[in-house]
């Protein structure tokens, strides 16, 4: 072994972006209930839906961004450059799920 | 006590080592195999037990095969169908595929990590009693013809009190959840053991890809279980006491149970699907002849996978109402789910096409997965666009997709993995001549039976029907479907038959037989009690030497721990990304407290299907006590420093660093309980924005004083929790502060009881006030579990087992405690909020 071991809070990154991606879900499916149950007009409730999941967005896309300009962990090199690799790859995963599945969503109806 | 902690002399033959390891770590005979806690052991037995249910549950699909092969059938009474089909689901999937899976993950993961045992062997075993006395209530009911029959999915109103008063729900609701003990304390067990006890120097980029889809299904397993534990609860209190969560009439809805039910069901696809896939991707490259390409990228699926697989239960769900827009959200989830999935299999063809593929027994059953799971998948996808669902919705095309996805996703990897593996538990490999044709059987049997559902489904044969009258153009596809049934029967009992012969006549074989590079082909076969005689080290060496040479290594005890100390059962610890040894793990022996436990649990779960509560909650606490007890012979009563424990490196044992398992076991024991208390708090909500009459005709008057005094006196309890270890770290007796953080818990029990006798309206009259007083019930009895952890602490301070360096017990309650104050604020930040939610409602249109 070379170097302090990688943190083991650092396997926490795994599951961020898909974290956030289940976070957009929750908040965009129980906007969506309360909007509808309150009868809110279709216009609001879709600029708050589509803000919503813009936030999300840009959550996920500054993970991704500050990990891929950090410097990798310290640690072994095997190990620290897989984990990189790993997290970067899920959190592009995780954009991309959240961008296929609530974004043509929004241009539904509403409440119907 | 003072005993040597020197190990016994190095260098000792490999038979003499042999003998002293199986001195400490064998089950003794005849009647003392109930003590047993050793993973070979357990996992052998689950399987086994697995199989019996597979058995009886599929018995239980060909009598329904027989009564639907023809139209007008008397075969069966609609009473006795509705208990076979419900049985035949419920024991497919929770007594046979969830403990199948987790028996293989029980019996294989210490053996791929290259360790010698899970972390806490009398949880396996507790595990293991609380599987089969579930198991067995739930047959018995069948038995005596009170078993559940309100379908597997158990949908209110149907299984309420008012449509179902008898036992048969109950059954369900308090056998199943039995078994989902089992499942979660295995889950638990298997995350601490693969994150801290793998082989030293195996990080976690050199992790075999089992263990990372053995991770990651265990982990699925603490989020998914917790949300139909709460509803299986909610639902037997409804039953029980009259509390209305799924009641429409007094302000529940009975689709919360539909979300509930799915948030755990839908996951649960996977979790069966992942340890198969990873039994897959242990097996191709061995068949290839080559690595596994894309390592990396499979952990990237199956992590994106995991997720994936939670956001999108309401797929199950797209007739009951949800506006288009939501209804999207979950048609695109389940449909890009489909990706993760193809980049696995993409990996495990690109894996074969790159290699030398050799053809045998396990192969057969891999290519038989391939076509059957595709089917699937596919007809998943369909099923996953909202029109198409709305209908095939509740016809046989749904029955025929589930079997393609769950019973070809388990029964051919499965089997698939039973040829693989088999040499390793007898020594002996398969007869080809029954097994080749018992995979013919099987895979012709199981696409006539299911294929058919398919057409008979399109052509608008609804589901759990009794009988049919013959004019609808199903009678023909039915009839083959039962034939199929049959010939898939046949098939299965061919390879139980052949899997008895192999015990008896199968071809002995060489260690490794088919040249794998996985640990658990480096131990003598079938497997000693102790796995592994020495511990290996990985690292590029290791690897390249392979598991055949490197048995005999170990054997001599040139690895880790390749001696015997004070008759311990010594196992390592290791950091959690880097496998650098860290800890010397000593595990508990043979024991029938695990037993015990069970029987005072299953005692607790009897006395309330039979409604004698207050004996129920005796038997409750009795277990509590049980478990408070077993805890009092964990860890060493002295300290020890570090320990050698071979290869020149020294560690100090679990009890003496900061992350031990059961620290680890905590935070999972912590997840789970969390998202269990998530769903509550969904619970709520949904019930406040979905349910009908809402709002209740009395409005609720939470005391805030009460509530006030509750959050201040769990605060000081957290306090006080800090004050306790700051005092033992400092060789001060902490019995001060542990009795002030007692007083504190005790001041937050009653006045969080005082709130629970206030709550308005009454929660038999309306589910605002019932839901009320399930989160103050919450807080209440965790709240009295801190207590229970004060208690503890207090025993095992009085027996030495805490000191300045031995401070896990005080860590563990101060996290306890944390959790409870922090659930707390929100528990009791949502009941002093109904008021204002409840008025909110009038704003509705």
């Amino acid at each position: 072994m070379n170097g302090r071991p990688l943190a083991p809070r650092r396997l926490w990154w795994l599951a961020a972006g898909f974290t956030i991606w289940c976070l957009a879900l929750v908040i965009l499916y129980a906007l969506h209930a309360i909007g509808c149950a309150f009868a809110w007009s279709a216009g609001p409730l879709r600029v708050s839906l589509a803000i919503v999941l813009l936030l999300h967005l840009i959550a996920i896309g500054w993970l991704w961004r500050y990990r891929a300009a950090a410097r990798r962990d310290s640690g072994p090199e095997p190990i620290s450059s897989f984990m990189h690799s790993v997290v970067i790859w899920t959190l592009i995963a995780a954009l991309v799920a959240t961008v296929i599945t609530f974004g043509p969503a929004l241009l539904l109806t509403t409440c119907v | 006590m003072s005993v040597p902690i020197e190990p016994q002399s190095q260098g000792m033959s490999a038979l003499r080592l042999h003998r002293q390891l199986a001195a400490i770590w064998a089950t003794g005979p005849g009647v003392q195999k109930l003590a047993a806690v050793n993973h070979s052991v357990l996992g052998m037995r689950m399987m086994i037990t697995s199989f019996v249910f597979f058995a009886i549950a599929g018995i239980l699909g060909m009598l329904t095969r027989v009564q639907l092969a023809t139209p007008h059938a008397a075969f069966m009474d609609v009473e006795t169908y509705n208990q076979v089909f419900t049985m035949h689901g419920s024991m497919m999937l929770f007594l046979f595929a969830i403990p199948m899976v987790e028996s293989f993950a029980v019996y294989l993961t210490p053996k791929i990590l290259g360790t010698r045992d899970f972390a806490f062997p009398r949880l396996t075993a507790y595990g293991y009693w609380c599987y089969l006395f579930g198991g067995t209530i739930l047959t018995v009911s069948l038995i005596l013809r009170s078993a559940p029959d309100g379908g597997w999915f158990m949908y209110t109103p149907l299984s309420s009190h008012v449509y179902t008063p008898g036992l048969n729900a109950d059954v369900w609701l308090l056998g199943i959840t039995f078994v989902e003990i089992s499942a979660l304390s295995l889950a638990m067990e298997i995350v601490v053991s693969i994150l801290k006890m793998r082989a030293p120097g195996m990080s976690l980029d050199r992790m075999p890809i089992f263990a990372w889809y053995i991770l990651v299904t265990a982990m699925m397993m603490i989020v998914a279980f917790p949300p139909l534990i709460l509803g299986s609860i909610l639902l037997e209190v409804e039953r029980a006491f009259n509390l209305p969560f799924f009641d429409p009439t007094r302000g529940g809805d009975p689709l919360l149970w539909q979300h509930l039910f799915w948030l755990f069901g839908h996951p649960d696809v996977y979790i069966i699907f992942l340890p198969m896939a990873g039994v897959l991707s242990t097996m191709i490259p061995v068949f290839a002849r080559r690595r596994l390409v894309g390592y990396k990228a499979i952990v990237v699926a199956i992590i994106a996978l995991a997720f994936l697989s939670f956001g999108i239960w309401v797929h199950h769900m797209f007739t009951v109402g949800i506006p288009h827009l939501a209804l999207a959200f979950f048609s695109a989830g389940s449909a890009i789910v489909a990706i993760p999935t193809a980049i696995q299999f993409f990996a495990w063809l690109a894996t074969l096409s790159h290699g030398r593929p050799r053809w045998d027994v396990p192969m057969l059953y891999i290519f038989g997965f391939f076509f059957v799971f595709t089917c699937g998948g596919l007809t998943g996808v369909m099923l996953a666009m909202v029109p198409f669902d709305w209908q095939a919705h509740d016809t046989y095309f749904v029955v025929a997709h589930m079997h393609y996805v769950v019973a070809g996703a388990l029964a051919f990897p499965m089997l698939a993995a039973f040829y693989y593996w088999l040499p390793l538990l007898t020594g002996r490999t398969a007869v080809h001549k029954l097994s080749i044709p018992a995979f013919w059987l099987v895979f012709i049997g199981f696409n006539m039976t299911f294929f058919m559902m398919h057409l008979t489904g399109l052509l608008g044969m609804p589901r759990r029907i009794f009988t049919y009258s013959g004019d609808e153009g199903w009678n023909g596809l039915n009839l083959l479907s039962s034939v199929g049934s049959f010939v898939m029967t046949i098939g299965f009992a061919l390879v139980a038959i052949d899997i008895l012969v192999q015990l008896r006549f199968g071809r002995r074989v060489r260690r490794n037989p088919w040249e794998s590079t996985t640990l658990e082909w480096a131990m003598p076969i079938p497997p000693a009690p102790y796995a592994f005689a020495s511990i290996p080290h990985v690292d590029e060496q290791t690897e390249q030497v392979g598991p055949g040479q490197l048995a005999a290594s170990l054997a001599r005890g040139e690895g880790y721990l390749g001696f015997t100390r004070n008759g311990w059962q010594e196992a390592l610890g290791v950091h959690m990304t880097s496998g650098e040894p860290e800890q010397l793990i000593v595990l508990p022996r043979p024991t029938y407290l695990p037993l015990i436990t069970a029987t005072v649990t299953c005692v607790a779960v009897l006395a309330m299907l039979f409604k004698f509560y207050w004996l129920s909650l005796a038997f409750a606490f009795v277990t509590f006590g049980l478990f408070i007890y077993a805890g009092q012979s964990a860890g060493h009563a002295r300290d020890y420093g570090a320990l050698p424990v071979g290869r020149g490196v020294s560690v100090p044992p679990h009890t003496e660093v900061a992350g031990a398992p059961s620290w680890l076991a905590l935070i999972c024991t912590l997840v789970a309980n969390g998202t269990l208390f998530t769903s509550l708090v969904f619970g709520t909500f949904y019930l406040w924005i979905a349910a009908p009459n809402w709002p209740a005709a009395v409005t609720p008057q939470p005391s805030r004083l009460l509530a006030l005094v509750t959050l201040v006196a769990l605060a000081a309890a957290a306090a006080t929790t800090r004050g306790s270890l700051r005092a033992a770290a400092a060789e001060r007796k902490p019995h001060g502060t542990i009795a002030l953080t007692a007083l504190a818990l005790g001041v937050a029990l009653v006045a969080d009881v005082m709130l629970i006798n206030g709550v308005m309206p009454n929660p038999r009259e309306h589910a605002l006030g019932a839901t009320a007083a399930a989160l103050l019930t919450y807080v209440a009895i965790h709240a009295g579990v801190g207590l229970l952890f004060l208690a503890s602490n207090v025993l095992r301070l009085g027996a030495g087992f805490i000191s300045a360096r031995r401070l896990t017990d005080l860590r563990l309650t101060r996290l306890w405690v944390d959790y409870t104050l922090a659930t707390a604020i929100v528990a009791l930040g949502l009941v002093l909020a109904l008021p204002g939610l409840v008025a909110m409602l009038g704003a509705k249109p």
